[in-house]
C-alpha cells in the first residue's frame, strides 16, 4: 500500500498555513485516500490500479493546494490581492532597486552596447544575473499565498511592469512639458532612445524574472504532479 | 461565472443535505452523495474539501476528530444551527430554480 501520508505531505508541503491546520488538513486528506484506496481493493482491483485511481481523484495538487488556503483564510478579495501580487511584487520591485544601487556602488558598471550609429544599448550584466533569482522570490510569496499561475507570473515581473508603466505614463507628460516650454524635440530621436533603452531596462529585464517566476513555477508543478510519486 | 456559481450551489446544497441526519467525514460525505444521487454527482477530495473548510469557516457545518471502529482518526462534520437554518431558503431557492428551468424547458419544447 502506498504511504498516502507522506504523498499529501510531499504534495501539499508550503501551505501557507499554521503548522496545526495543516498536520490537520494532511491528517484528513490521508484518510479520504486511504479509504477510497481500500474501498477499491475490495471491489477488486490490483494494488497499484487502485493505487493509481484514488491518486486520479486529485488530479491537480497545486490547485488543490491552493484551493484548501483560500477555503480556509476565507480573505477578503482585496486582502488576498495584497497577499498574492502587491506585497511579493512591490518586494521584488524593491529589491532589484536596492541590489541594482548596491552593485553601482561596488563599481559594477554597466556595459553599453551599440548595434552602428548611436545611442547603444545598456547591459547591466551583474544586475541582469541576479534578477531571475529576484522573480523566483516574488513567485514563490505569490504562490504561498495560493496565488493563480497568472498572478504568480504577474508578480514575479512586477518590477518590469511597473516600470514600463512608468515609462509609458512619464514620456507623454515629459514630452508635452518639452512642447510647452518650446524646446527643439527630435520626437524621432526619443523615440528611438526610448526603444533602446527599453531593451536593456524593460525587455531583458522582464525576461529575466520571468525566468525566474517560470523556474518556480515548474518546480511547484512537478512537486505536485503525481507522476512523481512512486507507487508500490 | 454562472457555470462556477452553479457547482458552487449545488455542492453546498449536495453537503448541507447528507449532513442534516448524519455527522459524517468527509470519504462519506462524498461517498453518500455519489449513492444518493445514482452517480450523478460525484466528488472527487479536490472540490470536496476546500467546499468542507469553505462551509466550516462560514460557520454552517462544523468538523471534529473521531476515532473510528477500526482505530483510525476521522475528522466528522456536522451541521451547526446556521447550517439547519440555511438548508432551508437554500432548498427551496433550488426548487424554484428547477422549477423554473422545467418550465422554461418545457416552453422551448413545446
Amino acid at each position: 500500500m502506498p504511504d498516502w501520508q507522506e504523498l499529501v505531505s510531499q504534495h501539499l508541503a508550503g501551505m501557507a498555513l499554521d503548522a496545526d491546520e495543516k498536520a490537520e488538513v494532511h491528517a484528513e486528506l490521508t484518510a479520504h485516500l486511504e479509504e477510497s484506496f481500500e474501498a477499491l481493493r475490495r471491489r477488486g482491483l490490483l494494488e497499484k490500479e487502485a493505487a493509481h485511481r484514488t491518486l486520479r481523484q486529485i488530479g491537480d495538487w497545486q490547485s488543490l493546494r491552493r484551493e484548501v488556503v483560500v477555503a480556509k483564510r476565507r480573505e477578503r478579495p482585496m486582502k488576498k490581492r495584497m497577499h498574492q501580487l502587491w506585497v511579493p511584487g512591490f518586494l521584488t520591485l524593491t529589491l532589484s532597486i536596492v541590489f541594482e544601487w548596491v552593485l553601482y556602488k561596488l563599481g559594477f558598471q554597466p556595459r553599453i552596447i551599440s548595434w552602428g550609429a548611436p545611442p547603444g544599448t545598456l547591459f547591466y550584466v551583474p544586475w541582469l544575473i541576479s534578477l531571475p533569482f529576484l522573480g523566483a522570490l516574488g513567485a514563490y510569496i505569490s504562490s504561498r499565498a495560493a496565488g493563480s499561475r497568472a498572478t504568480v507570473l504577474l508578480a514575479s515581473t512586477f518590477p518590469a511592469l511597473a516600470l514600463a508603466f512608468a515609462f509609458l505614463v512619464m514620456s507623454p507628460i515629459g514630452w508635452i512639458i518639452e512642447l510647452v516650454t518650446g524646446s527643439d524635440l527630435d520626437f524621432k530621436a526619443v523615440a528611438g532612445a526610448l526603444l533602446v533603452e527599453g531593451i536593456g531596462w524593460l525587455l531583458l529585464p522582464c525576461v529575466a524574472f520571468l525566468l525566474g517566476g517560470l523556474f518556480v513555477q515548474l518546480l511547484l508543478s512537478r512537486r505536485s504532479s503525481p507522476s512523481t510519486v512512486a507507487i508500490d | 461565472m454562472i457555470a462556477s456559481g452553479i457547482k458552487r450551489g449545488t455542492a453546498e446544497l449536495a453537503i448541507l443535505s447528507v449532513l442534516e441526519n448524519d455527522a459524517l467525514h468527509g470519504y462519506e460525505i462524498a461517498r453518500r452523495i455519489e449513492q444518493q444521487t445514482k452517480g450523478s454527482l460525484r466528488f472527487t477530495p479536490a472540490a470536496l474539501y476546500p467546499m468542507l473548510y469553505r462551509l466550516e469557516t462560514q460557520k454552517l457545518i462544523r468538523g471534529a476528530w473521531e476515532i473510528s471502529a477500526n482505530g483510525r482518526r476521522r475528522r466528522c462534520y456536522h451541521l451547526t444551527p446556521a447550517g439547519k437554518k440555511k438548508l432551508v431558503p437554500l432548498r427551496s431557492e433550488w426548487s424554484e430554480l428547477f422549477a423554473a428551468l422545467r418550465r422554461l424547458a418545457g416552453v422551448s419544447n413545446a
